[in-house]
């Protein structure tokens, strides 16, 4: 035993870092050897389109090929993937294994060639002669809405799969009523998570067994193998999934994809084991894009800048199929008055398939679409009104004597909203002097000639800590060390160090004597997995649990061992003590290895598993502000100063959270200044390199100043609220803002998620100008 | 195209290669499937990320735009070379370099995947500003050179990075870590 515990809130530094700093990560490619075969999807080239031949004569006898397979050879019933229908009434259009008569975007499976070798593997796949015939295609969710559009799914009689209605109050007579009303549209680009490490997947036999192992660069390796059963008809037993350590997940890596059930279907079908890595080009493709919706709204305020309802119809792009879910793109939409009072809402979301790659989550999931809007509109009331726009946010945010506030809507899947715990002035008050609002007029005024300054502020509220009961398992080991078997899969969020820390101090031992292991379906048997700011929360709260059930079961066999009742033994930092007994206190290995010496059987006593409730999800809230400057010469946005104050309620280890909030800012901002997947009329995906998709570069990062204010949810016994999204959801709301006010009030700034390219913004500035010198 | 394999020799992180191979057969494979060198990450293959960075003769090279002919006779060192690469012998518990300490202190890595060619770019990047450094007039920042220190101001250090993606940190964090060993 050599350090102390590692205590909750300390800035603990990771225990994943030096494999990975020295490059033994265990990745999903680090799996790969050379006796596998190699898969290669073949792809739809067209955005809609029948398929009228694929014709593999050309390869089928050509010694480097390993076998195809496309839908015609697929067994019997093996058709779609799942999709989770959150609100119980969505029209079920399900992605398919492999295209199967039509093509509905390009980048859909439509065959797979094998091969030994991954440039082998190519140049058979061009080999493969696919003839379509196109249909007309959907690109837009205005038109595809419309009564005359092309069908992607006759038989449902529409493109409109899903919609949903929600209100709160008398928003009609609140509108009526109104002093002013404010209306703005907004058009949110495609965007997607695209971690650094594309996906990937191996299918093998476990040695000497008929078991299927499948490794995934996945989030979810749980739900991967219910669905891999159901799919395959393979039992559940016979199945094992392995998540290795995953190169970034951001959503796209939370769903079952069909390249997984190809897989599996092809090392059932050749007996061999067979990888797939996504190589980036396709990756464009075939992972899920996110955010994509129009979204009209109007907010009633009445005299005092109260805003009184609001009003939001939406249309989410969801592309050709539903991903895992089945219409989270729109679910958050019923969540967009954020921290306001505003009692009166109503919210209409629609989601329409076009012929686009099918759209899931991405990192905040919804929220960050609607906080750009709602905070649009503040600062639109702001305006209208001649309020200060620190001061309307004050006068409409909810008080901190109001929680638990009901907000009166649902979200699917998630039951009733119930905000639990949150201080939304003390968020406000303490980013503005982060940033400098005060001072920010003065500064204003000495930006060099050609630049514009502005500074923007807006406001997150989003549910975390959901997706169902979380399950831990804790065995102690002959060598005294604890095993804590999680299913927080790692994606780099650090989960190890954050559980290992979180169970040190909860048991009162070092750290350094915890493993952690996560990622494996044997071990955590019905985990939901990483996604939606989960990890820490119900992670830790299970791995308290489980911590809670082994003092226990250790004190039972001290007990036993010694021929004393329970309540004569304590539980003290990892040491076993005899109540008013002189004997030395003891240590857990030589617990096992007494037990193991007297035929206690420690291996199977010593090891217990828990299971933490599936709780309502808490909501964590977040002030940001943002300083920009624009070069009216050259159109260039700088984020230059970005502020946070963050309550995700008691912090675990800080130096991990403040982790997160940073890189989802930079994703946010990503998405603002610079991302969009872009089509070409036709429905061709015209984004195929890391030159057309921008990501966000380090001279973009701005000077960041985080704080955290911990209003503890009541919810769960760590008092935690989930913080891995909080950054990337209202970063483009503060930017956006900031960007507004430093165009000043006469030159409008589009109202979506841009991306605000110095192109754009040249166009805003030119349009402006001819606005001003026009005569008529 | 040819299809007729041909002779390359190389060393990898000090461990000397010959091996037959097809002239499009690149250097991030053969450095991953031939050298077991785990640390070269793939992670666009179009030259944009830089995941990939090795340092071939002592120059940084993105592995995944360069043939494994093309590195014939040349000496290759990747992630797992970085003490070398930075001058550091890689002391402690951890048995990390300066450089991966000062990465992990500052949490300038997330999913980790970015990070070893980012590392060795850095090494390489670090040493270029010693050398500057010792002939002090092309310091940028000359008040903090100090004798066979790297030297580079914030600017230069953004330049050097913006060769290189990372989905996860924000950047913040690595530009914080660089910044410590400088000083």
């Amino acid at each position: 035993m050599s350090a102390a515990p590692e205590k909750f809130g300390q800035r603990v530094r990771r225990r994943e870092d030096p494999s990975l700093l020295t490059g033994r990560g265990v990745y999903l490619a680090d799996l790969i050897r050379p006796d596998m075969a190699v898969m290669r999807v073949i792809r739809s080239t067209q955005a809609h389109a029948r398929i009228k031949r694929i014709d593999f004569s050309s390869i089928v006898h050509d010694p480097g090929c390993v076998g195809v397979l496309c839908a015609a050879d697929l067994p019997v019933g093996i058709g779609t993937l799942p999709a989770m229908d959150l609100a119980g009434d969505s029209a079920p259009v399900h992605q398919r294994v492999l295209a199967q008569g039509t093509v509905r975007y390009a980048g859909e499976p439509v065959a797979v060639v094998l091969a030994n070798d991954a440039y082998a593997a190519e140049d058979l796949a061009e080999r493969v002669i696919v003839d379509y015939e196109p249909l007309p295609s959907v690109m837009d969710v205005h038109t595809g809405s419309q009564a005359e559009a092309p069908l992607l799914y006759p038989e449902f009689g529409s493109n409109i799969v899903h919609q949903a209605a929600q209100r709160v109050g008398d928003p009609e007579g609140a509108f009526a009523a109104a002093a002013a009303i404010i209306e703005e549209n907004f058009s949110f680009r495609r965007l997607m998570g695209s971690p650094l490490e594309t996906r990937g997947a191996v299918a093998m036999f476990e040695p000497g067994s008929d078991r299927y192992l499948l490794h995934s660069s996945t989030q979810i390796p749980q739900v991967l193998r219910t669905e891999l059963a159901r799919i395959t008809g393979v039992s559940l037993e016979r199945l094992r999934v392995v998540a290795p350590r995953v190169g970034g997940g951001f959503g796209c890596k939370e769903a079952v994809y069909p390249e997984e059930i190809l897989l599996a279907l092809a090392l059932q079908k050749f007996g061999r084991a067979v990888y797939w890595i996504e190589d980036r080009a396709e990756s464009f493709s075939a992972t899920v894009h996110g955010r994509e919706e129009s979204m009209r709204v109007r907010a009633a305020l009445d005299a005092d800048g109260i805003v009184t309802a609001i009003e939001v119809d939406c249309l989410a792009d969801i592309g050709a199929a539903y991903s895992l879910y089945t219409n989270t793109p729109s679910a958050a939409v019923a969540t967009l008055r954020g921290p306001y009072r505003t009692a009166h809402f109503r919210s209409c979301a629609r989601s329409v398939v076009t012929n686009k790659t099918p759209l899931n989550v991405y990192r905040g999931a919804g929220y960050p679409q609607v906080t750009l809007a709602m905070e649009r509109i503040m600062d639109l009331a702001a305006g209208a009104t001649g309020l200060d726009r620190a001061e309307i946010r004050r006068r409409n945010l909810l008080l901190p004597e109001q929680f638990p506030v009901d907000r009166g809507v649902s979200y699917p899947g998630c039951g009733r909203i119930v905000y639990d715990s949150g201080n939304y002035p003390a968020l406000l008050d303490s980013t503005l002097e982060a940033i400098g609002y005060d001072g920010f007029p003065a500064r204003r005024a000495q930006s060099a000639s050609g630049i514009s300054l502005g500074l923007g502020l807006s406001f997150v509220v989003e549910m975390t800590s959901g997706g169902g009961a979380e399950p831990a398992r804790l065995r102690l080991l002959p060598n005294g060390r604890l095993q804590l078997l999680s299913g927080i899969t790692a994606i780099g969020q650090g989960s190890e160090t954050t559980l290992a820390q979180i169970l040190s101090d909860h048991l009162g031992i070092p750290a350094d004597t915890i493993d952690v292991l996560a990622g494996d379906t044997d071990d955590s048997p019905g985990a939901p997995g990483t996604f939606g700011s989960r990890g820490a929360t119900m992670g830790g709260n299970a791995a308290c649990q489980a911590g809670n059930a082994f003092i226990l079961e250790a004190r039972k066999l001290a007990a036993e061992l010694r021929g004393v009742g329970l309540e004569n033994i304590d539980w003290d930092g990892g040491m076993l003590i005899e109540r008013a007994a002189r004997n030395e206190p003891q240590c857990l290995m030589s617990l096992f290895q007494q037990a193991e010496a007297r035929g206690f059987a420690p291996t199977e006593r010593l090891s217990v598993t828990a299971r933490f409730a599936d709780t309502p999800v808490g909501f964590a809230s977040a002030c940001h502000a943002a300083v920009v400057s624009i070069d009216r010469g050259t159109g260039v946005i700088r984020v230059l100063d970005y502020a946070v104050t963050h309550d995700c309620g008691r912090v675990a280890n800080p130096l991990l959270v403040d982790g997160q909030i940073m890189g989802g800012v930079l994703q946010g901002l990503g998405g603002l200044l610079f991302e969009a997947l872009e089509y070409s009329d036709t429905g061709m995906p015209l984004t195929q390199t890391y030159m057309d998709y921008v990501l966000p570069t380090a001279d973009t990062a701005p000077r960041f100043i985080l704080r955290h204010i911990e209003t503890p949810s009541p919810l769960n016994p760590l008092g935690m609220k989930g913080a891995g999204e909080a950054g990337c959801s209202g970063a483009g709301a503060a930017i956006v803002n900031a960007i507004a006010d430093a165009l000043g009030p006469t030159i409008p700034v589009p109202g979506g998620s841009g991306p605000f390219t110095p192109a754009l913004v040249r166009d805003i500035l030119r349009n402006a100008q001819l606005e001003e010198n026009s005569e008529c | 195209m040819i299809e007729e394999s041909l002779n390359v020799s190389m060393t990898v992180d000090g461990a000397q290669l010959h091996a037959r191979v097809r002239p499009r057969y690149l250097l991030s494979d053969f450095l991953r499937e031939r050298a077991g060198a785990g640390g070269v990450h793939v992670a666009c293959g179009h030259g944009v990320c830089g995941a990939c960075t090795v340092a071939v003769d002592g120059t940084a090279v993105r592995a995944c735009l360069m043939l494994a002919v093309q590195a014939d006779g040349t000496h290759v060192q990747t992630v797992a070379s970085l003490g070398e690469l930075e001058g550091d012998v890689p002391a402690g518990r951890d048995g990390l370099t300066r450089l991966q300490t000062a990465f992990r202190e500052h949490h300038a890595l997330q999913c980790g995947y970015c990070t070893p060619g980012l590392l060795v770019s850095t090494a390489l990047f670090l040493s270029q500003r010693k050398a500057a450094a010792r002939s002090a007039t092309s310091c940028a920042s000359p008040g903090r050179a100090s004798p066979g220190r790297a030297c580079a101001g914030r600017a230069e250090i953004l330049d050097h990075l913006n060769g290189h993606l990372c989905r996860c940190t924000g950047y913040a964090n690595i530009i914080a870590a660089i910044e410590s060993v400088l000083t």
